[in-house]
């Protein structure tokens, strides 16, 4: 039978042994700025610290994964560091005057040219129906909110952007489309992304960018939109999309 | 004049990609791990060369053991190559021909300029491994992205880990070592066709017949629900679908008649809706109650609720098991998973 492994710590987060080589960290789940900031900030300090022995790390909304070399460390020596540690970060937090908090001041906040669907090729239209708006008013919710970056997965630069307006919500599609064009502005339940490569997805497309969502660079990925940034979308028109595709692709 | 040394697709009708032990640490930027679906036959082949090697060399020194080796499922692949070199072959047996004559799998050889090897498609299992003394690259000048070399089918639209290997592709390798060999060690050589063996012990043994018990760490969503339910998913008979794949491998049940009771509840599956990170191994239980264990392609976040996850020696196994196979599940802790995964390493190093 397995052992007791659901470490409470404190009323904030729990730790569950998923693996050989992971520990998953958890706390409530909700889409919230703070504990998301809280989730990273956290997430900085075990890497800086404990960098001999974390391979990995992982950040969604409410979870953090830790893969970590287990033939150097035991699971439950592990965990102890990481209560230790985590710990020392809620004093921080609650610290103004600390590094680790200063680090996480808000950015520029990105701004992502988006094509919106007018010709109706994709969802547009359906998402407006559903959602029982205009199109208009769906380009205008969309584009008027900011949003947090709060995860970076599914495929490479594919990242997690919450909340959408409540009047924006759609379920999943039934059926994935096994092909979602490079770029796609996408939205389901809370959420919207942007496909960073042409990918299956059931998302509801609602508009394109021509920024590309990474670069690769002299053997270095690197992400339009890292993990806690934060983002908003603006309209251009088919002309603007077009030009800006072109001088991307150069 | 340089000289590039490679071996040549001459005819490829399953699939085959380059792999090693994958990226392990680029998760959080959206990478798959990828790597070579079954490590053991992978790490084996690797390790008859390197062995092989040090005999040759009197060297201790060797960095073969996680080279790049060419993964190939379901066989059906001829190759030449354009120069001597010293390769070996493991995993599902594909009744091997070297210029005709069968050889036998797990096993390393020495082929000479213009030797063709020809894999045949295998009665059991799925993926076979081409170890080459060196390591194999899809191109010469090919660098290792994010410390791997590993093809995920669903990122080479970002072209850093080479082309899809197709027929004509190359398979680039370094200068070897027997070029340089003294005269009476390529004499040694070249006598000797078959060469090495490490381990006594069949390698085939490491493998299950035709159905598995899959030992899992329970996650804590598992160990909140009633024994009934924990019962009713431990005697459960699976079968594995044809749709599994290098991402994931999906269950069905045995048994067409579908269970009165489902595992989880409505409202259970309600407290599991966010997107989280995934590991190896998971066992996720979509609304249908059909279970889909993550394999080495697999995404790194996901929204379906996880009963646990499969201990890492066992999905090695697993990966050569075929659709219609067996599949049940038993419990196990992470310290005997660890246990299991450590002494497995140690074989190899």
């Amino acid at each position: 039978m397995t052992t007791q492994k659901n470490h409470q710590l404190s009323a904030t987060f729990s730790i569950e042994v998923v693996s050989e080589n992971a520990v998953l960290l958890s706390w409530p789940q909700q889409i919230s700025a703070e504990q998301h900031n809280n989730i990273i900030v956290l997430q900085s300090a075990l890497k800086q610290k404990l960098s001999s022995l974390i391979v990995d790390s992982v950040a969604s909304y409410h979870c953090l994964m830790i893969y970590y070399q287990f033939q150097l460390i035991s699971t439950e020596a592990l965990i102890e560091k990481i209560t230790t540690i985590s710990t020392d970060t809620n004093y921080v937090l609650n610290n103004p005057d600390d590094n680790f908090s200063n680090k996480q001041q808000p950015q520029a906040c990105i701004q992502i040219p988006v094509y919106y669907d007018t010709l109706q090729q994709w969802d547009l239209q359906k998402v407006a129906q559903h959602c029982d708006i205009s199109a208009e008013e769906v380009l205008k919710q969309h584009s008027s909110t900011i949003y947090r970056s709060y995860a970076l997965g599914f495929t490479p630069g594919f990242c997690y952007l919450a909340s959408l307006p409540e009047v924006l919500s759609v379920p999943r599609m039934s059926s994935p489309r096994t092909k979602v064009p490079k770029g796609a502005v996408a939205i389901a339940e809370q959420q919207t992304a942007i496909y960073p490569n042409e990918s299956p997805g059931g998302w509801h497309i609602i508009g394109q960018t021509p920024l590309p969502m990474y670069q690769c660079k002299n053997g270095k990925f690197i992400p339009t939109i890292t993990v806690g940034q934060r983002v908003q979308f603006y309209a251009i028109s088919k002309t603007e999309f077009l030009a800006l595709e072109q001088s991307a692709t150069l | 004049m340089m000289t590039t040394n490679y071996l040549e697709i001459l005819t490829l009708n399953g699939k085959a990609s380059i792999q090693d032990l994958g990226r392990l640490n680029t998760q959080h930027l959206g990478f798959s791990v990828s790597g070579a679906a079954d490590e053991h036959a992978y790490l084996y082949a690797n390790k008859l060369i390197t062995d092989h090697y040090r005999k040759i060399t009197a060297c201790n020194e060797s960095t073969q053991e996680t080279c790049p080796a060419l993964e190939i499922t379901l066989g059906q692949i001829t190759l030449r190559a354009n120069t001597a070199c010293t390769i070996a072959i493991a995993g599902a047996d594909c009744q091997v021909k070297l210029n005709e004559t069968l050889i036998s799998n797990w096993q390393c050889y020495q082929l000479q300029a213009d030797d063709i090897i020809d894999f045949a498609m295998p009665k059991i299992g799925l993926h076979s491994y081409l170890a080459v003394l060196g390591g194999v690259k899809g191109d010469e000048m090919q660098q290792a992205w994010l410390g791997s070399f590993a093809q995920t089918e669903n990122e080479m639209a970002l072209n850093v880990t080479g082309n899809k290997l197709k027929v004509r592709s190359k398979l680039f390798f370094p200068k070897q070592e027997l070029l340089t060999a003294t005269t009476a060690q390529k004499q040694r050589l070249k006598s000797a066709k078959q060469v090495t063996f490490f381990e006594p012990n069949a390698p085939e043994l490491f493998y299950p017949q035709s159905q598995i018990t899959l030992r899992f760490i329970a996650s804590a969503l598992f160990l909140q629900l009633p024994l009934k339910k924990q019962n009713a998913f431990l005697t459960t008979n699976y079968v594995i679908s044809p749709d599994s794949n290098r991402m994931g491998y999906r269950l069905t049940l045995k048994n067409e008649s579908i269970p009165k009771n489902k595992i989880l509840t409505d409202k259970l599956r309600a407290s599991c809706v966010l997107s989280k990170p995934v590991t190896y191994g998971m066992i996720q239980l979509p609304a249908n109650e059909q279970p889909i264990i993550l394999m080495k392609e697999r995404q790194t976040m996901g929204g379906y609720p996880v009963l646990g996850s499969v201990m890492q020696t066992d999905l090695f196994r697993l990966s050569q098991m075929r659709p219609g196979q067996g599949i049940k599940f038993s419990l196990t802790s992470h310290q005997q998973a660890q246990q299991q995964l450590q002494a497995f390493y140690k074989k190899f190093v």
